[in-house]
């Protein structure tokens, strides 16, 4: 069903539309200048966006994908919860994963913009804040079973009530949080609520309220108008895709399954989860939002990557996904692995695609496996902490035309989290490192090769180290999958070398404490998905990449059909066509 | 009589600027020659001499200086044509380039690919050493490694090769050694050694400066080579220097060793020239901006001081060498304007260029850019772009509109011109608010210098936008950078890595002094080579400083004494104030521990500055250049109204006009709107004021 575009003036539409982007663009800055913690102001794991009175998404700034759905259904929330009893100059904070939360670290600040005494918009700020109390710091716990296991339910509430500071409710919050510049960074993004809130003023005092509105239901018809037409270019049908998380965290072994239909009825789309597994005694459970989050994230990879991220975008979008199944699972589950789920949901995805849009979809990538150490560092007389981005991040599945990507890291960051850089490396952490790697072999083989896995080892000097892992992709049929005749990628693994000469795997989640000093870490973090019939892949290009060692000449020959003298390292054109006549 | 000249190579056009020894400076234009760039300098060079009336030889006999300014190292890395390179790198570390530490820039966008890294990996070749992050050799360097890594270069063809080991910056002694064996077997290659070239910490970074440095360097060598010829056979005798991308300029000889200097030199007078146009007003903190035919280049300069960034790409690779900060985005009068599938309207970034160019140049462009919209509006003249030398087309400039804008959106031609002439204005503004609120300034608190031949007609939108309210068009603005050039110094930079923790107290950190001492010495060694006087040679010293526990660290100018005398509470206080002003908070109470990565020393060589020629004033009113009037479309009214037209190179020193009107010279064209007023100042740039 197509609505008409209304009569406002596109050329003030796509002005609009320019300073909306640049008002949550400088509330994310504000939040990059300001913030503390270096989750928020170095991995940038945070989202600003500007709702309006209906908690309509107008435009949102996600510094990382998984983060695009992530302020909405909150922001509903409180607009319900709280009804008539907004003013100016209240400040309200919301995490609770069971009233439109997605992640209980990630922690919303929401700011209602008045013109006059009318409501017109909210602006709003999350950020993965530093701790968020519950058992462990920072709020991994692979041995929560609760929520509050894992964190403080902050449901909504106002810390700032007409522009006053309620004390009581803030000394309330920060007794439960182990680290102080929590407080610090909840400030910094009522300071980027703050910027929000006076754009949004600003243009309301340019365009007027009632034109401003006119104009932003246009913008919102527009950018409906693009998603439809992309989803009308998908045939009608329902497709179906599969795939599994591995290991709840408690029992070895168990798989979980996702299960979706996706139902494309001319311009409109729906997914439906039902029937996938019911929710685990772990923390592996998403909440509704984090699985919203990872379907947005996946289908915005599958459509035209320049449409506006408002209200429109969602139209067209519905989503079934029944309480108590680990996608949307039921208070008062565990669910700080719900973010990690993103991978397996967007396999699903891509899988349902595949029939539908194959030039579009990629093939599977690696799932994150990380580990983060903390301990004492002897050179300083200090504790540290670290997450190894540097040795989690594999490679992305390929897809139609393209290559995946190299060391790009898990789906739900899409090459947004920079690794360490090495020389910082070993100055901030009592680490040496011995390799860091693109790892040979590793790409699932195909017409288009799945990006390359890593292989990192480096020396841990550190005391009284605690890791903990945490993650998925380490079993044989986690690996990322290959689409079309394309091969999987190679799986992950962790392992210590323990200085007394013996060994240990890591489980996919897992707490490992007293790692001693000398302890050699190695992980491979696995390849991605290969794309299309390996044997189509031109024989040039696959004789680069062994020159380059990035394929084994067996590889070449096993994988890819070509045939490569070892002595020369040059093409046997005539062995290459027999191997590939099969 | 002695003449100096600046020389800028641009995409489009080479821009000339002449100084004399009094007067006013002539000024140059002609088209670039991008396959051998010195061509189209000579045949500018013979223009500048005809117009002296004299030949050739005597003219550049009589040129003392020339200031060049050069894009051949940018476009070899922007058209893939760099030289063939080789690395020697630490064993275990081989792919760190080709990594680009695991981002990428388009999060959504999964066949947005980096390009090809300059140096694959079968010519990343490792060596077997270790030095760790204090510079404590853990594995000594194998030989034997180097000997085998070069004989594959040889076979391969490599012309140049790069070496960047870990943590070369604490202790440079296996590069050293390594380099002295590529000397022995390779003695024609060209040599790229990381310790030398930026013996900074950030593996990634040094490695990827280190072998753009390598990938351009032959072609830089090359090409200063067959200038200086040229310009020898032609009769030249005296300075030759060539722009930088720190702002200042250095002798050929220094540039042939540090080429990629040079990567990010094409808007980086800039800022010199804004100075020089602010003379009069003694206002040292502003903003210039120069919109040209495919780019808009912003940069923000405080207390006379350009921000400079070691986080610069080119062509999306990582250059950390210092350079201006200038934010380049694809704003200019050839900008395409088109449609999206919801029916919003964007400008650019493809640009129409000089060829085909814009539709109204009527040589086959068919897609309206923001030319077209700009002539259809009334604020460029058919009859008088570039001086009358070219007519533009304005009904293929109408036809344009209609059928890629006007008709789909369903409007008419004028009110789809002036939505393009808007969306682009908002787009040049969002860059500005980059380079100004991202760094904590507000842009209102700046003047802004608008140049580039089609810069002043957007000025005062732009800065309307900002809620700027003055502008000042430079006379010079269609050459604005060539003008900068001849007013700017030597100017190199030294770093060293040198991490440790702030002490507390004023206790010595040993060996500090001697870092400072030997780039010191590296320094007057390289100004007295081009001729510097040790008065004339000035110091300053930065230092990289961050709060224990972070990732990215601040650099903050620290006197010499401070660091002399141990004065760390000094150096700490000025920490806190610049990380407060660009993060917004600092951490003076909590006591947290102050790290440092790396001492730094700028070393400029001071040069003299021709004066600058002032104009006495005026002694006949504006209205004694005025040309005619021409029906000009007023945004603030959505229609036309008969608008003044001047001749703007018969305005001068006070002369005073109010808006609306249309200031027409040879290359360039003002709009002041109405509700602004322009005026001449001592130097004939033109301010607009609101």
């Amino acid at each position: 069903m197509k609505r008409k575009t209304g009569k406002a003036d596109p050329i003030q539409v796509a002005v609009l539309q320019r300073r909306l982007k640049s008002i949550t663009g400088e509330m994310g800055l504000t939040l990059l200048r300001t913030t503390r913690s270096p989750i928020l102001n170095e991995a940038r794991d945070f989202v600003t966006g500007l709702y309006d009175a209906k908690g309509r998404m107008l435009e949102q700034t996600e510094y990382i994908p998984v983060l695009a759905f992530a302020l909405q259904p909150a922001c509903e929330h409180v607009i319900r919860f709280f009804g008539g009893d907004v003013h100016p100059g209240d400040v309200i904070l919301h995490n609770d994963v069971f009233s439109g939360g997605n992640q209980n670290n990630d922690v919303a600040v929401f700011k209602p913009v008045f013109a006059g005494a009318k409501l017109v918009a909210w602006a709003a700020c999350k950020g993965h804040q530093a701790d968020i109390g519950g058992a462990v710091q920072g709020g991994y716990n692979p041995e929560a079973r609760e929520v509050w296991q894992e964190a403080l339910r902050i449901p909504a509430v106002k810390i700032v009530e007409r522009g006053k500071l309620r004390r009581d409710v803030w000394n309330l919050i920060f007794a439960n949080i182990r680290l102080r510049i929590v407080e610090e960074d909840i400030k910094a993004q009522i300071g980027g609520c703050a910027v929000g809130e006076r754009g949004v003023k600003a243009l309301v005092a340019r365009f007027g309220r009632e034109r401003l509105e006119r104009l932003l239901e246009s913008l919102f018809d527009r950018t409906e108008t693009m998603v439809r037409k992309e989803i009308a270019a998908i045939p009608d049908g329902t497709y179906r895709g599969e795939s599994h998380a591995y290991y709840d965290g408690v029992t070895e072994g168990t798989r979980m399954k996702i299960n979706l239909a996706v139902t494309v009825k001319g311009d409109a789309i729906t997914f439906d989860f039902s029937g996938s597994s019911p929710q685990t005694p772990g923390f592996v459970n998403a909440p509704y939002s984090a699985t919203a989050s990872a379907l947005l994230l996946t289908f915005l990879m599958l459509i035209r990557p320049d449409i506006p991220h408002n209200a429109g975008l969602l139209r067209p979008i519905r989503i079934v996904n029944p309480e108590g199944s680990f996608l949307n699972a039921r208070f008062p589950a565990a669910t700080t692995f719900g973010n990690s789920i993103t991978g397996p949901t967007s396999d699903a995805i891509f899988r349902a695609f595949a029939q539908a849009l194959p030039k579009m979809v990629t093939a599977g990538w690696n799932r994150f496996l990380g580990f983060a150490v903390s301990g004492h560092d002897p050179r300083r007389g200090l504790p540290y902490v670290d997450i190894l981005f540097l040795a989690l991040k594999g490679g992305s599945g390929a897809t139609s035309g393209a290559d995946g990507y190299d060391h790009i890291g898990l789906i739900n960051c899409a090459g947004g989290i920079l690794a360490q850089d090495y020389e910082m490396f070993e100055i901030h952490d009592p680490h040496f490192l011995l390799k860091h790697e693109y790892l040979p072999d590793s790409a699932g083989a195909g017409r288009w090769r799945g990006g390359l896995g890593v292989e990192t080892e480096f020396v841990m000097r550190g005391e009284n180290v605690t890791g903990v892992a945490f993650g998925d992709g380490v079993e044989e049929e986690a690996r990322a999958f290959g689409f079309f005749g394309g091969r999987p990628g190679s799986r992950n693994s962790i392992t210590l070398a323990y200085p007394d000469g013996t060994r240990r795997s890591a489980k996919s989640k897992e707490i490992i404490r007293g790692i001693p000093a000398g302890t050699v870490f190695n992980q491979k973090a696995g390849g991605g998905g290969g794309y299309g019939d390996p044997f189509e892949r031109p024989a040039e290009r696959v004789l680069a990449e062994v020159r380059d060692g990035l394929l084994s000449i067996e590889a070449a020959r096993a994988d890819y059909g070509v045939a490569i003298d070892p002595a020369t390292l040059a093409l046997d054109r005539e062995r290459t066509a027999g191997l590939r006549k099969r | 009589m002695a003449f100096r000249i600046g020389i800028d190579v641009g995409g489009t056009f080479t821009d000339f600027q002449l100084m004399r020894a009094r007067g006013r400076p002539a000024v140059h234009k002609e088209l670039s020659t991008p396959a051998d760039p010195s061509v189209a300098v000579m045949a500018g060079l013979a223009a500048l001499a005809a117009a002296e009336a004299m030949p050739l030889t005597r003219f550049l006999g009589a040129v003392e200086l020339i200031v060049h300014g050069t894009t051949v190292t940018t476009n070899a890395i922007l058209t893939g044509n760099t030289a063939r390179a080789g690395l020697l790198t630490t064993r275990g570390f081989r792919d760190a380039l080709q990594m680009r530490r695991g981002v990428r820039e388009q999060m959504y966008d999964n066949r947005y690919h980096p390009p090809e890294p300059l140096v694959p990996r079968r010519l990343r070749l490792p060596v077997t050493e270790r030095v760790d992050a204090e510079g404590t050799v853990v594995t000594p360097l194998r030989a034997a490694d180097v000997e085998q890594a070069l004989e594959r270069f040889r076979g391969e063809g490599v012309e140049a090769v790069a070496i960047c080991f870990l943590h070369a910056h604490a202790n440079s002694a296996h590069e050293e050694a390594a380099a002295r064996i590529v000397r022995n077997r390779m003695p024609r290659a060209y040599l790229s050694v990381s310790s030398r070239v930026l013996p900074q910490v950030r593996f990634y970074e040094r490695t990827s400066t280190t072998v753009l440095n390598a990938g351009v360097g032959p072609i830089l060598s090359r090409y200063l080579a067959n200038l200086t010829r040229r310009l020898a056979a032609a009769g030249f005798r005296r300075t030759l220097l060539v722009m930088q991308s720190n702002g200042g300029v250095a002798a050929p000889e220094r540039v042939a060793r540090l080429p990629a200097m040079t990567l990010l030199s094409g808007p980086a007078a800039a800022p010199a020239a804004g100075l020089a146009c602010m003379a009069p007003r003694r206002e040292r903190s502003f903003i210039t901006v120069d919109m040209g035919g495919t780019s808009f280049d912003a940069a923000l300069v405080l207390e006379g001081e350009p921000a400079v960034t070691t986080r610069g790409t080119v062509n999306r690779y990582a250059l950390a060498l210092p350079s201006m900060e200038i934010n380049t985005i694809g704003a200019g009068g050839g900008s395409v304007a088109w449609i999206d599938e919801g029916g919003l309207l964007h400008m650019g970034p493809q640009s129409a260029g000089a060829d085909p160019g814009p539709a109204c140049y009527g040589r086959g462009g068919k897609e309206p850019t923001c030319t077209d919209a700009n002539l259809v509006l009334g604020y460029l003249s058919a009859e008088y772009f570039a001086g009358g030398r070219m007519r533009l087309e304005a009904r293929a400039a109408e036809r344009a509109i209609r059928e890629a804008v006007a008709a789909p959106l369903g409007m008419g031609v004028l009110e789809a011109a002036h939505g393009m002439f808007h969306v682009i204005n908002v787009n040049m503004a969002s860059a500005i608010r980059e380079i100004s609120i991202e760094k904590g300034y507000d842009p209102r608190e700046f003047p802004l210098i608008c140049a580039g031949g089609a810069g002043p007609v957007h000025g005062a939108y732009i800065a309307a936008e900002l809620g700027i309210r003055r502008v000042i068009v430079p006379r010079d603005s269609p050459i604005f950078c060539a003008s900068g050039m001849l007013r700017t110094d030597l100017k190199h930079d030294y770093v060293r890595s040198f991490a440790r923790l702030l002490p507390e107290r004023r206790a010595a950190l040993p060996g500090v002094m001697a870092l400072a001492r030997e780039m010191e010495r590296e320094a007057r060694e390289a100004l007295a080579a081009e001729g510097i006087a040790r008065t004339h040679q000035r110091f300053r010293y930065s230092m990289d400083l961050r709060y224990l526990g972070q990732y990215h660290e601040v650099t903050v100018a620290v006197p010499r004494e401070c660091i002399a005398r141990s004065d760390w509470r000094a150096v700490r206080d000025r920490f806190h104030a610049r990380h407060d002003r660009l993060y917004g908070y600092a951490l003076r109470e909590e006591a947290t521990p102050v790290e440092l990565l790396s001492i730094r020393l700028g070393a400029l060589g001071v040069t003299a500055k021709p004066a600058l020629a002032r104009s006495p004033r005026a002694k006949t009113g504006a209205r004694a250049a005025l040309k005619a009037h021409r029906p000009v479309y007023l945004p603030e009214r959505a229609r036309f109204s008969k608008v003044p037209v001047y001749d703007g190179d018969r305005l001068t020193h006070g002369n005073r006009l109010a808006g609306p009107a249309i200031i027409e010279s040879v290359n360039t064209s003002v709009f002041v709107p109405r509700g602004w007023r322009a005026q001449y100042d001592a130097l004939d740039n033109c301010i607009l004021s609101a």
